[in-house]
């Protein structure tokens, strides 16, 4: 390592440590999660994802059942690390939420939702891309910006998503190079 | 899949020998057959018949419960493969774990054990190398002058263009010659804005359509290409080629193939009296049991590594270092394209543009360095850019949108600007000190020693992708890209799944493995002709000329064989 990059870790370090809210959990970091757990936060995480693609002319998160397809690939596919960020992240936002309003996140009203939903997304990234870099290698994408993602993802993988929420070509036979834009065209679906 | 339990030696013998079903063995084993030669194909993984063995050929996205993201078993047991494949073609790729090999440095071997082999998940990229290639090694003095020409290979290029089916523009360029084409697949806008700013500030330079085995329009029964982009899946419309679904089932038609899966060849056994291969060992992974089969002629198309490992552990008292390896070249000079290097920027033009339909390929901007002596770019030889304009959709979107709800839900769904993405494929010299050996001190698990891989690559790999990230980004300035940013994702070695060299064409035994033929100096009656042949990479994707000289010696081989010279 050279110096650059020591005086870097060093700065990066002490920038985490005040910032990162599970830091102090680090030695819990390498036990599997508990799968149950992370199934009881399924109305939690819906109610979450709904809040990110809301159902409008077009289905929402809940509609393409997007909440099933987080907590199984937080549970199959990503790092153990990974997994307690984001389920610390949940816990976080429960106690942010009793700690603002005195109740829970689901009984919150809308406006109340959005404004923890909100401060949730503010402390997901350093304006710094390379704290973001480091964070993200030594603790795993922030809980928000994994949940936005993988929200993202398992809508626009869904069958609702993909053929409501957006364009979806199962079989296109030909390819049309270049053609205008129709009036409200979505995205397509798949590459 | 066939069973031979008889242990007379008639239903043991053949005329000739394939080891290994992929896209070479494949047009041996055709080739072979239609020369009426009973045909003994060797493949060491299962069977996958064309359409019936293709289980997520037609699936949806939701079809998959978790995406298009690999589990943590997977990557754990995989960890060379799981960053090739997703749950969409998974079964076409090896576990590590099952078939382990050696990284003396960081190398990704991708494989696929099954009939076919990586046929079915290749890139389709389909180039003629030319004589600038031919010639590089004599000229520059790096590793050994080819033993052909171009003039050798264009008839046979021309053969497997037209049995393959390739889409295709002619270009009438010297350094990237022409094939048989079916009609060219298109280019987008922003790739036809791309092309004209590249003609316009550089006569060297032009952009074409890539030239892929995506059939265009039916041919041979198969086909056409339904721009579906789900091709390492295997393609229920038989839209592109692969010994799937072209050559294994013509070479079965000739009723002179006997294709026998779950075999893998340990050794190719040598007669001492004849000086020439006898057959080959093979174990039976089902059985356990160890057959020998005998030809003729031996055909040799396990692929670069795994041909290497196979000659290197057929030793006997004529060849203690190994099959026909009296140069000691065999499993050295091993190389692999370097594809890491290049640029991406957005434009903002053809906002009211777009496209229907997932053409299964890119652009091609064939090569424009080192085509003229004395260019004096601290590197010789060159590279050609490949790549691909698009509008971003969401999965591009994802990390650069902010906010949620119902705007941000918006934004997602509609087509973002126009973006280009290029990278330059360059050639990589061949090294005696890249090379694969055989670790006798670990076996695997039917008790054969491990691959060991020791491969780097060097300063003029190096300095050419330097000159890749400084002209790709000059290329999208120029064309009026913004946010055009240069990169160099330094990949391991093999990461293009182009491994070449390690039984080298030349004209000299002292110095090369095969004769100009593909024919083994050191024994008449083996032929070579997967990657492992080369003599250098060039910078085209090479299974083309893997093809092309494939047909060719075979033809060779079967003259021979009439001839009574084998």
């Amino acid at each position: 390592m050279d110096r650059r990059t020591y005086l870097k870790g060093i700065f990066a370090a002490g920038v985490l440590g005040t910032a990162s809210f599970s830091l102090f959990k680090w030695f819990d970091l390498n036990k599997p999660i508990d799968a149950s757990a992370l199934w009881d936060k399924k109305a939690l995480i819906a109610e979450m994802a709904e809040m990110i693609i809301p159902r409008t002319d077009t289905p929402g998160a809940k509609d393409a059942n997007v909440h099933t397809y987080i907590i199984n690939v937080i549970l199959n596919c990503n790092p153990v690390r990974q997994q307690h960020k984001f389920y610390y992240g949940l816990e976080d936002l429960e106690k942010y939420a009793q700690d603002q309003y005195g109740k829970d996140f689901l009984k919150c009203d809308a406006s109340q939702k959005q404004s923890i939903l909100e401060h949730s997304a503010k402390n997901a990234e350093y304006s710094n891309r390379i704290l973001n870099k480091i964070n993200n290698k030594l603790l795993g994408q922030s809980f928000f910006s994994k949940l936005k993602s993988l929200t993202v993802e398992g809508y626009c993988l869904s069958m609702a998503g993909a053929t409501q929420g957006l364009a979806y070509d199962y079989i296109p036979g030909k390819f049309e190079a270049c053609i205008p834009l129709k009036p409200n065209q979505k995205s397509w679906a798949t590459k | 899949m066939i069973y031979i339990s008889d242990k007379s030696k008639k239903l043991d013998t053949y005329d000739a020998i394939v080891i290994g079903s992929g896209i070479s063995g494949g047009w041996a084993a055709m080739e072979l057959c239609k020369q009426g030669l009973k045909t003994l194909l060797l493949e060491r993984g299962r069977d996958v018949k064309h359409l019936q063995d293709y289980p997520t050929a037609n699936l949806n996205p939701w079809d998959f419960k978790l995406g298009f993201n690999n589990t943590l078993e997977d990557r754990q047991r995989d960890p060379v493969q799981s960053n090739a494949y997703t749950p969409a073609d998974k079964h076409f790729y090896v576990s590590d774990a099952d078939h382990p090999y050696i990284q003396e440095k960081p190398f990704d071997w991708y494989r696929g054990y099954h009939v076919g082999g990586r046929s079915l998940t290749w890139g389709r990229q389909c180039y003629r190398l030319s004589d600038l290639d031919f010639g590089a090694n004599l000229k520059d003095g790096n590793g050994v002058d080819w033993p052909i020409r171009y003039k050798d290979i264009a008839p046979w290029y021309a053969y497997a263009e037209k049995h393959i089916g390739v889409s295709g523009q002619k270009e009438n360029l010297s350094q990237l010659p022409d094939g048989e084409y079916l009609p060219p697949m298109e280019l987008n806008c922003i790739e036809r804005h791309l092309s004209e700013s590249i003609k316009k500030n550089d006569q060297h330079r032009l952009l074409t359509i890539a030239r892929v085995a995506n059939l265009t329009r039916g041919w041979d029964s198969r086909g056409p290409c339904q721009n579906r982009n789900l091709c390492s899946r295997g393609c229920p419309f038989g839209g592109y080629f692969s010994s799937n679904s072209s050559t294994i089932p013509a070479a079965m038609a000739t009723g002179n193939l006997v294709l026998r899966p779950f075999s893998i060849v340990t050794e190719i056994l040598y007669d001492e009296q004849k000086q020439k291969a006898k057959g080959v060992r093979v174990i039976d992974t089902i059985t356990s049991e160890v057959h020998e089969f005998y030809a003729k002629i031996v055909f040799v198309n396990a692929s670069t590594i795994a041909t290497a490992g196979i000659l290197l552990n057929s030793t006997s008292s004529r060849f203690p270092n190994g099959f026909g390896n009296g140069s000691d070249q065999v499993g050295h000079n091993l190389m692999d394209h370097h594809a890491s290097a290049g640029a991406s920027g957005a434009h903002d033009q053809f906002a009211d543009q777009y496209y229907k339909g997932r053409r299964p390929c890119g652009f091609l901007i064939p090569r424009y360095r080192n085509l003229h002596d004395h260019e004096n770019l601290g590197f010789t030889r060159g590279y050609n850019i490949q790549g691909h304009g698009e509008r971003q959709e969401w999965s591009d979107k994802v990390n650069g949108l902010a906010g949620f709800g119902k705007d941000f839900k918006a934004q997602l769904s509609t087509p973002g600007p126009w973006t280009v993405w290029m990278a330059g494929w360059g050639e990589c010299l061949p090294y005696y000190n890249n090379q694969v050996t055989l670790d006798h001190s670990q076996k695997d698990k039917w008790g054969q020693p491990l691959l060991k891989i020791d491969f780097a690559f060097e300063d003029n790999e190096k300095k050419m992708m330097d000159d890749i990230e400084a002209t790709c980004g000059e290329m999208l300035e120029k064309a009026g890209f913004r946010d055009v940013a240069t990169f160099n994702y330094h990949k391991r070695g093999g990461s293009t799944v182009h491994e070449m060299g390690t039984a080298r064409m030349g004209h000299d035994p002292r110095t090369s493995v095969l004769n100009q033929f593909n024919q083994m100096h050191e024994a008449k009656n083996v032929f070579i002709t997967d990657g492992s042949c080369m003599a250098s990479s060039a910078s085209q994707n090479p299974s083309l000329t893997y093809m092309a000289l494939t047909a060719r010696a075979s033809h060779f081989a079967a003259e021979e064989l009439k001839k009574g010279n084998l």
